[in-house]
């Protein structure tokens, strides 16, 4: 039998490590699919890797974190963040180069920079495709955030594992419930998000 | 950033021995070239003659790789393109206004790059609005693909002159649209154009708009420039074939006499037909859906007249029925002969006729296609 406030501390730890990771993934994904649009070079190594990361098994890239980074918050992160950068990367690569040529020569044609074409004209182009790789990515992070438990993350995993242990179908539940309700809270969260900042016409 | 104007007008523009190679071909070959200040020029030509080529070096688009573009005697190369291109207004074919942005948003959108501030932009994009005639309270906060072709040209229109530059570049500004459009922007764009009383340099490929827009015509052919003057110039003294038959001096209206209303007019489509009683602010939206510019406005079989997207703007009163606006329209009988119904036209100061069948329209007469299909 868990009680009450271990369940909520394990969601809470489960949480920040799932939007820990997003973020982190969000804010290395974007810089390099900008980059991508610029070096062919850039693309290729980007998306092999990325691809290639994907091929692995979750549980096989958690474990492989240990020998590296030890264990804990630190390496669940990365190990996550492995797994969730693929489809960041490739969405918003995909959404940023298929912005109609027309309108950036346009753009370049009424005197906008190029970060300016980037800010104005590519990035806001690229919001569906981009949340849509996003809001998978979070789905993807929060079930690796179960198996990282195993590392030493802490999270809802530890207690899904007890149970598991243990045969008992109640403290399974405990953890497996609020994981189930998390996913489909992200999925909200990041479709909310998406709502404010896409421009009216792709409502 | 704040971009400085380069100048207030311009004096004269010169193309000095400017070659632009693609490859092993060329695609401007020792083009010398001066624009006036003040002047509509032309750019016109078979594709691939250069004529784009030629107009994007001046925005430095395009880099030459010899010669110089001067602009009040100052090199384009001396200056920074993004800086050099927010003193230009720029408008091109595919209108290129970016869909995610509202009508307000596109036309501000330089204006708010240089760091105006909201009021001043809004009150900016108001005047722009007005002054296409497009009522801002109804445009400013719609998508682009929310409004019809001919609307969205004006706010093409309206977004290049955001700045009020001194110079326009465009590039077959009117090339996507159908004829009957075509015909009444171009009208209006000649209205627009004596009111800024700015320089133009104009890419088209169509020798009529030519002769209505241009003030000087500058023919290109194969990279290089043949032959640049006023129209009544080039129709007199062609400098060579190709010329002459660009303007086509041969034409020769020797089928007047034999040929019916019925033989030149385009058939007529439901798309132009209006209810009397609808009101007019209804009417806009409606003809914004159809994307057309004028409407034959009926009364169950009787034709009442017409009425142009320009005369719904201007009049506001909400309850107005279409009946109450419509303003007379000629009409022909299809049999009625071509020379008459030009001559027709002519005198009443109109472009557009209705061909009627009786009780029922079975044709559009435009005068300038009529003079086309006689060639």
């Amino acid at each position: 039998m868990v009680i009450l406030e271990t369940v909520l501390d394990a969601t809470w730890e489960h949480i920040v490590l799932v939007y820990t990771t997003l973020f982190v993934s969000i804010i290395v994904s974007i810089p390099l699919a900008f980059a991508s649009l610029y070096s062919k070079k850039l693309e290729f190594v980007v998306m092999k890797f990325a691809n290639m990361v994907q091929a692995v098994p979750s549980f096989a890239v958690v474990a492989i974190m240990v020998p590296f980074l030890g264990i804990g918050f630190t390496p669940a992160v990365v190990a996550i963040m492995l797994r969730a950068l693929l489809p960041i990367i490739k969405n918003t690569y995909i959404g940023l180069s298929n912005v109609d040529p027309a309108l950036i020569d346009y753009a370049e044609g009424v005197g906008l920079s190029q970060w300016q074409i980037n800010r104005h004209i590519r990035l806001p182009n690229a919001y569906p495709a981009m949340f849509a790789g996003i809001k998978f990515a979070g789905i993807l992070a929060n079930s690796i955030a179960v198996l990282t438990a195993y590392i030493g993350s802490g999270g809802l995993g530890e207690i899904i594992f007890q149970g598991l242990i243990g045969y008992n179908t109640r403290t399974l539940l405990a953890g497996a419930i609020p994981a189930i309700i998390l996913a489909i809270l992200i999925d909200i969260s990041f479709t909310l998000l998406e709502k404010k900042v896409t421009p009216g016409y792709m409502k | 950033m704040q971009t400085e104007r380069l100048f207030d007008r311009i004096d004269s523009i010169q193309f000095k021995g400017i070659t632009k190679k693609y490859g092993t071909g060329f695609a401007v070959k020792d083009l010398d070239l001066e624009i006036q200040g003040g002047e509509l020029l032309i750019l016109i030509g078979p594709s691939g003659s250069g004529k784009t080529t030629t107009l994007r070096m001046m925005n430095r688009m395009i880099e030459q790789d010899s010669g110089s573009v001067t602009i009040n005697g100052l090199d384009t190369r001396e200056v920074d393109p993004v800086r050099l291109r927010r003193n230009m207004g720029y408008v091109i074919q595919n209108i290129g206004l970016f869909p995610h942005m509202t009508i307000g948003e596109n036309i501000g959108l330089v204006p708010k790059l240089e760091r105006w501030d909201k009021n001043r932009i809004e009150e900016r994009v108001r005047e722009l609005l007005n002054f296409v005639s497009l009522p801002p309270e109804m445009f400013m906060d719609r998508y682009p693909r929310q409004l019809s072709g001919g609307q969205q040209q004006r706010v093409g229109l309206a977004r290049a002159m955001a700045m009020d530059p001194p110079l326009f570049l465009m590039d077959e500004p009117f090339g996507a649209l159908d004829p009957i459009l075509r015909k009444q922007l171009q009208k209006e764009f000649l209205k627009i154009k004596n009111e800024i009383n700015r320089t133009i340099v104009f890419v088209t490929h169509d020798i009529e708009e030519a002769l209505i827009l241009g003030d000087r015509i500058a023919i290109m052919d194969q990279a290089k420039l043949v032959q640049v003057g006023p129209p009544e110039e080039l129709i007199f003294n062609p400098v060579n074939e190709l010329v002459a038959d660009i303007v086509d001096t041969k034409r020769k209206f020797k089928h007047m006499d034999t040929l019916n209303v019925k033989d030149l007019m385009s058939p007529f489509d439901e798309k132009y037909v209006f209810d009397g009683k609808i009101n007019s602010c209804d009417a806009v939206e409606e003809m914004t859906t159809r994307d057309i510019e004028t409407a034959f406005v009926f009364d169950d079989d009787e034709l009442l007249g017409q009425v142009t997207m320009m005369d719904l703007m201007k009049c506001r009163v909400k309850i107005q029925k279409l009946a109450d606006v419509a303003r007379p329209v000629k009409t022909f009988q299809p049999l009625d002969s071509v020379a008459f119904a030009l001559s027709e036209l002519k005198n009443s100061g109109e472009y557009l006729a209705i061909v009627m069948n009786s009780k029922h329209p079975i044709g559009i007469l435009v005068s300038d296609e009529v003079l086309l299909k006689l060639i």
